[in-house]
């Protein structure tokens, strides 16, 4: 798994595979079954993941004891709580793996010593700050403005395997639509798509 | 004419529930690690071997899934399983009897127990091949065949040792019913205890033996318990089966497609962009809509 973390890293950046030995000696390489819990709601918690291979989600449960799935996490992807993670605050969400899964755990050192050895993965991390803002924004304008079909078309195109790997329920937490509505938005593409 | 020879004896690999419905053992790709071409045209095997299933009011099985670019056979040895698809088409298929799936360019379907098997419960056993297409069949349109004991070729054999059930291809001038888009032979073996056969298939064939009941001899020297596969070098023409007890034994044998496999989930393609597509279609309801 690892090699999967180097490979990301190194496309990502321009550290050099001694550069990448020296970040990397402070990480932890997990396999987590199905149904891991990693992080639980109201923990305080200082690490973040990064997927090699399998899937997490985050999701937080309201007082009804309904599930609101935040984030997917499936290949190469990163997930955590950021609150909990650097201001060393309550998580607001649960995360746990769908899938027997790999994954990489990184802690606040981490980026430290990133920081000294390789100047330039500063710059990777920033634009990876600003990816997950655009990202965080773009979702608010679906839950906020977008049709339930708005919705699902924006998260297949993100994620084009997760209809496959995912329960429909669960892709309807988090596309914030009952299952019902998913499954007549679903139902009405394969009226327009599908020919016989 | 020399014999086939055996490569190895395989035992089942540790088994692995699809849905709730099925426990399966899977002896290719994954299992042994055979990779997707080493018993081409057969792309995957995996066995339910015979288990217990009490009775229930909802039926278990696996629930909506795409299907693109091959073929699914389910035969069945015990028990009943029923399925639906997008297009419209249901069936059940009991004791004996084949689904022969062409999923090609596309189907969601399906599967499960019948609902008077999940009744009752009882006896279950059954066999699921993938049966990968050639590229320019990959995208012709999804059809069926359900072989039944009346159309499954029938050959009674000599001195009674048995018969054999005829699902694709020709034994001993029967041919079976299934329409297949490379050459393939499929037949069950039905021997009484201490009866043999002998048969021939090519030499390029690749072949292989699941022991469903029972335990055999293979060419007098290489003993396979119930529930193992043997896998046979692409050496040789004959086989020789001899049943040490009674014995069912499904034969697997099939020229190799020489062609490039890009395979994700359920989908089996040449070419990684047509994995993208396929996912494309499935996404925006190209393979139709059907309820859970």
């Amino acid at each position: 798994m690892l090699a999967r973390f180097k490979e990301y890293i190194q496309k990502n950046t321009t550290l050099s595979d001694e550069e990448f030995g020296h970040i990397a000696s402070g990480v932890q390489q997990k396999s987590v079954k199905k149904g891991t819990v990693l992080l639980k709601q109201e923990e305080q918690h200082s690490k973040t993941f990064f997927v090699a291979k399998g899937l997490l989600r985050a999701y937080t449960i309201d007082g009804n004891g309904k599930e609101h799935v935040v984030h997917f996490a499936p290949e190469n992807y990163w997930i955590g709580d950021r609150s909990s993670f650097y201001h060393h605050e309550p998580s607001l969400f649960f995360i746990d793996a769908i899938e027997d899964s790999e994954i990489i755990s990184i802690g606040l050192d981490f980026y430290e010593r990133s920081e000294s050895v390789a100047p330039s993965f500063n710059s990777y991390l920033i634009r990876l700050l600003h990816t997950n803002s655009i990202l965080m924004q773009k979702r608010i304008i679906m839950l906020l403005a977008a049709t339930a079909e708005e919705r699902y078309l924006d998260f297949v195109a993100r994620y084009p395997d997760l209809l496959l790997r995912v329960p429909q329920w669960m892709i309807a937490t988090y596309l914030g639509i009952t299952p019902e509505s998913l499954s007549r938005v679903r139902k009405e593409l394969a009226r327009r798509n599908f020919k016989r | 004419m020399k014999n086939k020879a055996v490569q190895q004896v395989l035992a089942p690999p540790a088994p692995h529930m699809v849905g709730d419905g099925f426990r399966v053992h899977n002896f290719f790709p994954s299992g042994y690690n055979m990779g997707n071409k080493r018993m081409s045209p057969f792309f995957l095997l995996d066995y339910n071997a015979k288990i217990e299933f009490g009775p229930t009011d909802t039926p278990r099985g696996v629930g909506v899934h795409p299907h693109r670019g091959f073929e699914t056979v389910t035969i069945a040895y015990h028990g009943e399983v029923a399925h639906h698809d997008s297009a419209g088409n249901s069936g059940v298929i009991g004791q004996g009897e084949v689904q022969w799936m062409t999923a090609a360019s596309g189907v969601l379907h399906k599967e499960y127990h019948s609902e008077a098997f999940s009744k009752n419960g009882g006896t279950f056993q059954m066999v699921q091949l993938w049966v990968n297409l050639p590229a320019k069949d990959k995208m012709s349109p999804p059809q069926y065949q359900t072989l039944t004991k009346e159309n499954i070729g029938q050959v009674n054999l000599p001195d009674n040792a048995g018969r054999v059930e005829v699902l694709a291809g020709e034994f001993a001038g029967t041919k079976g019913p299934a329409r297949t888009f490379t050459p393939i032979e499929m037949y069950n073996l039905h021997l009484n205890a201490g009866k043999s056969v002998e048969f021939s298939l090519p030499e390029n064939f690749n072949t292989g033996l699941l022991v469903i009941e029972g335990n055999i001899t293979v060419n007098d020297t290489q003993e396979a318990p119930t529930d193992h596969f043997v896998l046979f070098q692409n050496d040789g023409e004959r086989i020789k089966v001899t049943a040490n007890e009674n014995a069912v034994v499904l034969v697997l044998s099939g020229e190799p497609i020489n062609e490039p496999i890009a395979a994700y989930g359920p989908f089996l393609m040449n070419r990684h962009e047509e994995l993208e597509q396929a996912l494309r279609d499935y996404n925006q309801g190209k393979f139709g809509y059907l309820e859970e």
